[in-house]
């Protein structure tokens, strides 16, 4: 009964928890960025990935596209639905006490699953695509895990550069910094908002793209992918970006390593005691938070 | 004026002679997992409801009065089904009930028939705790949790396997179905080399994959709903698991189990309540009626519901009234066999007559390849 770890057995767990960790880091990036720039959690972050992975699924199945392709364009059309939520119904809470926030895109998130659930059936589907792993020194790497890796990979390193070098990501930045200042640089400071949100929105999906290949899709997905990237972002920095990357790999490995010492079931109670324990020691994350 | 009174009189007459069938259809009410983690199984169930309901109608209905289903949707948490049940005889005063789907519901909803002294048929409940604890209105149609993986074990212990593994969800059914088949594998002579379970909802199985393949089993049984069956049936290829058998409880018996995983479920185990093959009284009917209506093939939750229903609907013929007592005397005497197979319990209500069966995917197939007597194919063996 009693497992022995080797250290065979440590690396593919450390493997397993880069692997996860990155879409974590990924998904939580755009939790962070709404956060950074509007001040706002996004309860319904993680059903617009769900939607974001029915995307996928839909266009593997009905277009018979390359899941991984279909990337881009899961991103695209959950783009335009975030910037139609925000336009429609988060800027009015933008500003607002959190809890207003809060109750706002927690009603959304309800309605995104209901809706889901009405329109598609709350069946699960799976997208089968590539299956099965390659063997590396002893490790066994999964090959849609590892595809969807270097995919979270590239889409994260895009987001960064997007943020730094262009001229919109920018003017996010400058937002997130101070909303008044940017105001008065002439910053269309409602247009950055929607603009956040809808990237924010891009984000989730194509973790949900990715997570299509990977796990089976259904309308209750999301929600544990919100709590997820809100562990994420509070253990990286609230409104942090990079941040959000080292909150999303240390979860990724807590998770993967308690499991492997502990058990599957008290791997999630190692995670928020960790939650706990950041909030105790550094309040503002491990990276610092961003201050107002 | 007296021309009034004897109308009246007619009137009144007419009222308390009024012929069983104008009363008003028995209604039955029921709140199944059609949305959540067991919305695969609970929609199933829903439709066996469904045909049975329509079937006794066609039939002239119970006690000569049409019968209404009344299902609501309890998301697979057991806290809705509660309120749920307690909506359906207090406020919507339904005239009887019948169990939700799985274990860890019917016994939560189970304290709130008790307490309305309702009969409760629970087809979907496998877990034996819910019909010992002196409940007297719930009764069991299904096997016990316990004996899932008997043919698993069978069949390894035939083999001469040495080792088992052996994981489960972390909730009422497939815990019960975990320690019963721990059992059951000690008693013949197979050496449990690992044991973990996991919560409701687990999606990635890596660390605790990697744990099980480091003790080498030969024999993988999991204690699963369906979800978690598709996930470890994925996660166990990528990551290079290969037991000589593989049992899952349940899922591995759902069509949909191999739409969804296509190759990686060849050569998986699945338990099975009962499948459309068995050659039990009236299971071809229901087989041909049900894929008629719902355009796919039933599952054992489909016929299980189905037959709880024809169950409950015996009892109350046999007891001439839906009065419960009655009701449950009829039930607790019946010895029958229905399209699904046997059906006698103890006096508890709990099921004693029905045999699980287990089977393999083969080539996108289902055979039954447990008990010897039932089956219509052989086990497969990786080479």
């Amino acid at each position: 009964m009693n497992v022995v770890v080797t250290p065979a057995m440590l690396g593919q767990v450390l493997l397993s928890g880069v692997l996860s960790g990155a879409l974590y880091a990924l998904v939580a990036l755009g939790l962070s960025l709404i956060f950074g720039v509007m001040r706002v959690i996004n309860i319904a972050h993680g059903p617009l990935l769900m939607l974001g992975a029915y995307v996928t699924y839909f266009l593997y199945t009905k277009a018979g596209m390359n899941p991984f392709l279909t990337v881009p364009v899961s991103m695209a059309a959950l783009f335009l639905v975030g910037l139609l939520l925000q336009r429609a119904l988060v800027f009015r809470v933008v500003g607002q006490p959190e809890l207003s926030s809060l109750l706002l895109t927690f009603g959304v998130s309800i309605a995104l699953v209901n809706l889901t659930q009405l329109a598609f059936s709350s069946n699960i589907r799976t997208v089968e695509y590539i299956t099965g792993s390659w063997i590396v020194g002893g490790l066994a790497v999964s090959k849609s895990r590892f595809i969807a890796f270097l995919f979270a990979l590239a889409v994260t390193a895009l987001a960064f550069a997007f943020l730094k070098f262009t001229r919109v990501g920018k003017a996010i930045r400058a937002t997130s910094q101070s909303r008044e200042v940017a105001l008065v640089c002439g910053i269309n400071v409602a247009r950055i908002h929607r603009l956040t949100f809808g990237l924010a929105s891009a984000l989730a999906a194509g973790g949900g793209a990715l997570l299509a290949v990977i796990v089976a899709i259904q309308p209750e997905m999301g929600a544990v992918w919100t709590f997820k990237s809100f562990l994420v972002i509070v253990l990286g920095g609230a409104g942090n970006y990079p941040g959000a990357l080292l909150g999303g790999l240390l979860l990724g490995l807590v998770e993967q390593v308690a499991s492997l010492f502990l058990t599957t079931q008290l791997s999630e109670v190692v995670a928020y005691v960790l939650l706990v324990l950041v909030l105790i020691v550094r309040p503002s994350g491990l990276l610092g938070g961003r201050t107002t | 004026m007296r021309k009034r009174l004897g109308s009246l009189t007619l009137v009144a007459l007419a009222l308390t002679s009024v012929p069983a069938s104008a009363q008003g259809p028995i209604r039955i009410g029921a709140s199944l997992s059609l949305t959540g983690t067991y919305a695969e199984p609970g929609t199933f169930q829903s439709e066996g409801y469904k045909l049975c309901e329509r079937d006794l109608n066609a039939k002239g209905g119970l006690l000569g009065r049409k019968i209404e289903m009344v299902v609501y949707d309890d998301q697979s948490m057991p806290a809705t089904g509660v309120r749920l049940y307690e909506k359906l005889i207090t406020e919507d005063k339904v005239d009887a009930v019948m169990g939700p789907y799985s274990s860890a519901i019917s016994e939560a909803v189970a304290n709130v028939t008790e307490k309305y002294k309702k009969v409760m048929v629970a087809p979907l409940a496998a877990t034996t705790s819910i019909f010992k604890k002196g409940r007297r209105y719930a009764f069991m149609v299904i096997s016990p949790a316990e004996v899932y993986l008997e043919g698993l074990v069978d069949i390894a212990a035939k083999r001469k396997l040495k080792t088992i593994a052996i994981i489960n969800e972390d909730t009422l059914f497939p815990k019960a179905s975990a320690q019963g088949t721990e059992e059951l594998a000690k008693k013949a002579g197979l050496q449990v080399v690992f044991k973990e379970a996991y919560p409701k909802g687990n999606q990635d199985f890596s660390a605790l994959l990697i744990k099980l393949k480091s003790t080498n089993p030969d024999v993988l049984a999991a204690a699963t709903y369906f979800d978690d069956a598709v996930a470890l049936a994925r996660q166990m290829k990528e990551l290079d698991v290969t037991p000589k058998m593989t049992a899952v409880t349940v899922g591995g018996d759902l069509p949909k189990f191999q739409e969804l995983l296509k190759q990686t479920a060849e050569g998986i185990y699945g338990a099975s309540q009962w499948e459309g093959t068995l050659p039990y009284p009236g299971a071809k009917e229901f087989f041909d009626a049900y894929v008629k209506e719902f355009k796919h093939e039933p599952s054992y939750h489909s016929a299980a519901g189905y037959a709880g229903c024809v169950l409950y609907a015996e009892g109350v013929k046999k007891a001439g009234t839906l009065e419960a007592d009655k009701v449950r005397d009829a039930l607790l005497a019946l010895r029958t066999r229905t399209m699904f197979g046997d059906y006698q319990v103890d006096k508890d209500g709990f099921q004693i007559a029905h045999k699980m069966v287990l089977l393999q995917w083969q080539e996108g197939k289902r055979v039954v390849v447990w008990p010897d007597d039932l089956a219509n194919g052989k086990p497969r063996f990786p080479r």
